[in-house]
């Protein structure tokens, strides 16, 4: 008789829970750098408004130049804003790994925790564009069969860990199981 | 004794393996087609020039024929080149397609990428027995074939041998289907007749849709039907004037036109229906169920019990009434992943059934599923009061408005609008449900229909939770699971709940390693 098997009725409190997940902060250069690109953008919006504005060359419509104030200072707002909030989001996303699953929480208004399990793992891919090239830092994507809506991806990681996570990924004894 | 035609590219293709084959000449006629229909969905980018030259066109009408000529000529012999240049060939394992006129391709797919395969024949192939092969891998879009024209029978084998070279599991498969005493076992789930086609031509909601992709036309559409109606001496303008007649003379008109509009418009829905689904069958053969139907075009579709992801079992509220069901089984989604033809017949569906005969294939499915018995757990009813609120924003706004310019009347309107959203999203409320057993998750959801979804837990991909800071004093989050087919999401479920759920998806995948496909 085989021995091994067993089927015994498992407690729903027994199980393995996502409540207890103990979540690790991204790169420590990664929400001041996502401030400084989401500052810059809002400044060369400003910026390419005023250019606009008072350029020598044409003159500027009567129905666009009345509103150019309101149209800065919406700008402005916005500018101090939306980066505030980016940036203290940021401050709180984090990933989880365990031996099964990697999880990824974000969100300040909204918190959201995303669990990957690595059995359904199609391709990983360690994306790093110049600005996170000169932080040292990187994007790991995670690709399931859900579709690229559902790409799990984990911005902001140091590049040793983010190579680390794609190691332990591919290594993993599930990975591509099926396909 | 007469050669079977069939024999011959198989005798070529057993005897010189690697050998790269021609298609049948016919495939010419499925290439102009094709061509034509291209250039028809860019018949919009024309329509500038034609406008541009349309003093051209009226001065010269007899233009149409040489151009028209030409034109035929043209895609005749771009076909012709197309059917030249295209060769394939099956090589230790692999299907390779050599195609392209300017632009070559060069197409290599192993067998064991091959997902499904679905044979279509087309009316103008249906005399000389051939038909054309469409092979999708689970790899991008890019990774589709299609073998144009194949002799039937041929392609009965080819399909088979693929199949036995390809993966184990459908290798022993293919092997069965190679009996022919096995291949005979293929039984009959369900067929469709005319009768229940015409019944889901009206069901289906079609109408609506056509009626929005008309939308841009309807100035002259009504100008169109107000001169043919004058010419037969009815006077639109007339009949619809509410000064000239009383207000029921007025009313009975408006509502005779609209149910003429109706009742043509339904009639399009049920020769749609008759077109995509006539001579319906569903068979089963061991562990792979096959639809065929098509009224001009032959459709197959065949799929792999392990590869359906979700059943869904919808009823629209017309479906209610009369007691009738759409199924469906939804595979890979066709519309993230994939953008190709093959991709999109992922969904197999079995259209306007009755509750016992849904029943029975859903059980043939899923023997131990419990769709119709199992209790569905509602939501919260702050899912009332956040679409609510939300809902109440562009209303507040609009009365605002109004009140500023004193139009009572329209407020009153918009009041009334806003209560009927109100219990719209009631009645989406009551409709939400979801349901666990050991083996699957169960979704009930709908506004006016009601649709089912029915999932095994090992075909999720992904799990995401979700919480917003106005739900986490409620103690309440909403739960995505992604699935190969699409995300589910059950919204304002209690969190104990939600968390729960991820935890035994996800102990259910994880420890039992089981495969999605």
């Amino acid at each position: 008789m085989d021995t091994l098997f067993t089927n015994t009725n498992l407690s729903h409190d027994r199980l393995p829970t996502i409540s207890t997940l103990q979540f690790m902060p991204l790169g420590r250069r990664y929400a001041p750098l996502n401030l400084l690109c989401n500052l810059s953008f809002f400044l060369v919006l400003m910026l390419l408004a005023c250019a606009i504005r008072w350029q020598p060359w044409f003159a500027v419509p009567q129905w666009l130049d009345a509103p150019f104030p309101y149209l800065l200072g919406t700008l402005l707002l916005l500018g101090i804003c939306l980066p505030t909030y980016w940036y203290l989001a940021d401050k709180r996303k984090g990933y989880a790994l365990r031996e099964q699953d990697l999880s990824f929480k974000s969100g300040l208004l909204f918190e959201r925790i995303v669990t990957q399990p690595i059995l359904r793992v199609q391709h990983v891919e360690l994306k790093r564009g110049p600005v996170e090239r000169r932080a040292g830092l990187g994007t790991l994507e995670v690709y399931s069969a859900g579709g690229t809506l559902h790409t799990f991806a984990i911005p902001g990681l140091p590049e040793q860990t983010a190579k680390q996570l794609r190691q332990f990924i591919l290594s993993h004894g599930d990975v591509g199981r099926d396909g | 004794m007469d050669k079977d035609p069939a024999d011959t590219p198989w005798i070529l293709l057993a005897s010189e393996p690697g050998k790269w084959q021609k298609l049948s000449p016919i495939a010419i006629l499925y290439f102009a087609e094709r061509l034509i229909r291209q250039l028809a969905s860019q018949f919009i980018y024309l329509l500038p020039a034609l406008l541009v030259g349309y003093a051209q066109i009226r001065d010269n009408p007899g233009l149409w024929l040489p151009v028209l000529s030409a034109l035929l000529t043209l895609v005749g012999l771009f076909a012709w080149l197309s059917f030249h240049y295209y060769r394939y060939r099956l090589y230790k394992g692999h299907l390779q397609i050599r195609s392209g006129v300017l632009h070559k391709k060069h197409l290599d797919l192993p067998f064991e990428r091959i997902q499904n395969i679905k044979l279509e024949q087309p009316l103008y192939y249906r005399y000389s027995r051939h038909v054309c092969m469409l092979l999708d891998s689970a790899g991008s879009h890019k990774q589709e074939a299609r073998i144009y024209a194949l002799a039937q029978d041929f392609a009965e084998r080819l399909k088979r041998e693929i199949l036995r070279q390809g993966g184990t599991t459908e290798g022993q498969q293919a092997d069965k289907e190679a009996d022919p005493a096995v291949t005979e076992q293929e039984k009959l789930l369900i067929s469709r007749s005319v009768p229940d086609l015409v019944v889901h031509g009206i069901t289906s909601n079609r109408i609506w849709i056509f009626l929005g992709g008309l939308a841009p036309f309807f100035d002259n559409l009504f100008a169109l039907a107000d001169e043919q109606l004058s010419r037969l001496g009815l006077d639109l303008d007339g009949l619809l004037n509410p000064a000239g007649q009383a207000w029921w003379q007025f009313g009975l008109y408006v509502v005779s036109l609209v149910f003429i509009l109706m009742a043509l418009l339904t009639l399009l829905s049920i020769a749609g229906s008759l077109i995509a689904f006539y001579g319906y069958r569903l068979t089963r053969s061991d562990d792979r169920y096959i639809r065929r139907s098509g009224l001009l075009t032959r459709h197959e579709v065949s799929m792999k019990l392990s590869r359906l992801q979700v059943i869904v079992r919808k009823q629209d509220w017309l479906d209610r009434l009369i007691g009738r069901i759409n199924l469906k089984f939804e595979q890979l989604n066709a519309n993230i992943e994939h953008t190709g033809a093959v991709a999109v017949s992922g969904k197999l569906m079995v259209p306007s059934i009755d509750e016992v005969q849904c029943q029975a294939l859903i059980d043939d499915i899923y023997p131990s599923n419990q769709m119709a018995q199992i209790r569905y757990q509602g939501i919260s009813r702050r899912f009332i009061l956040r679409n609510g609120l939300l809902a109440l924003l562009p209303f507040a706004g609009l009365t605002g408005i109004l009140l500023f310019k004193g139009e009572s009347q329209a407020m009153a309107v918009c009041a009334s609008a806003y209560l009927l959203t109100l219990a719209l999203i009631w009645q989406r409320w009551r409709r939400w449900g979801w349901a666990v057993d050991e083996e699957f998750v169960y979704l009930r959801k709908g506004l006016l229909g009601v649709d089912y979804y029915c999932f095994p837990f090992p075909k999720v991909q992904q799990t995401k939770f979700r919480q917003s800071i106005w739900m986490k004093p409620a103690r309440l989050c909403s739960v995505t699971l992604v699935l190969a087919s699409g995300g589910q999401t059950i919204p304002f479920l209690p969190e104990i709940d939600g968390r729960r759920l991820i935890d035994i998806s996800l102990y259910q995948l994880e420890r039992l390693k089981a495969s999605w496909m």
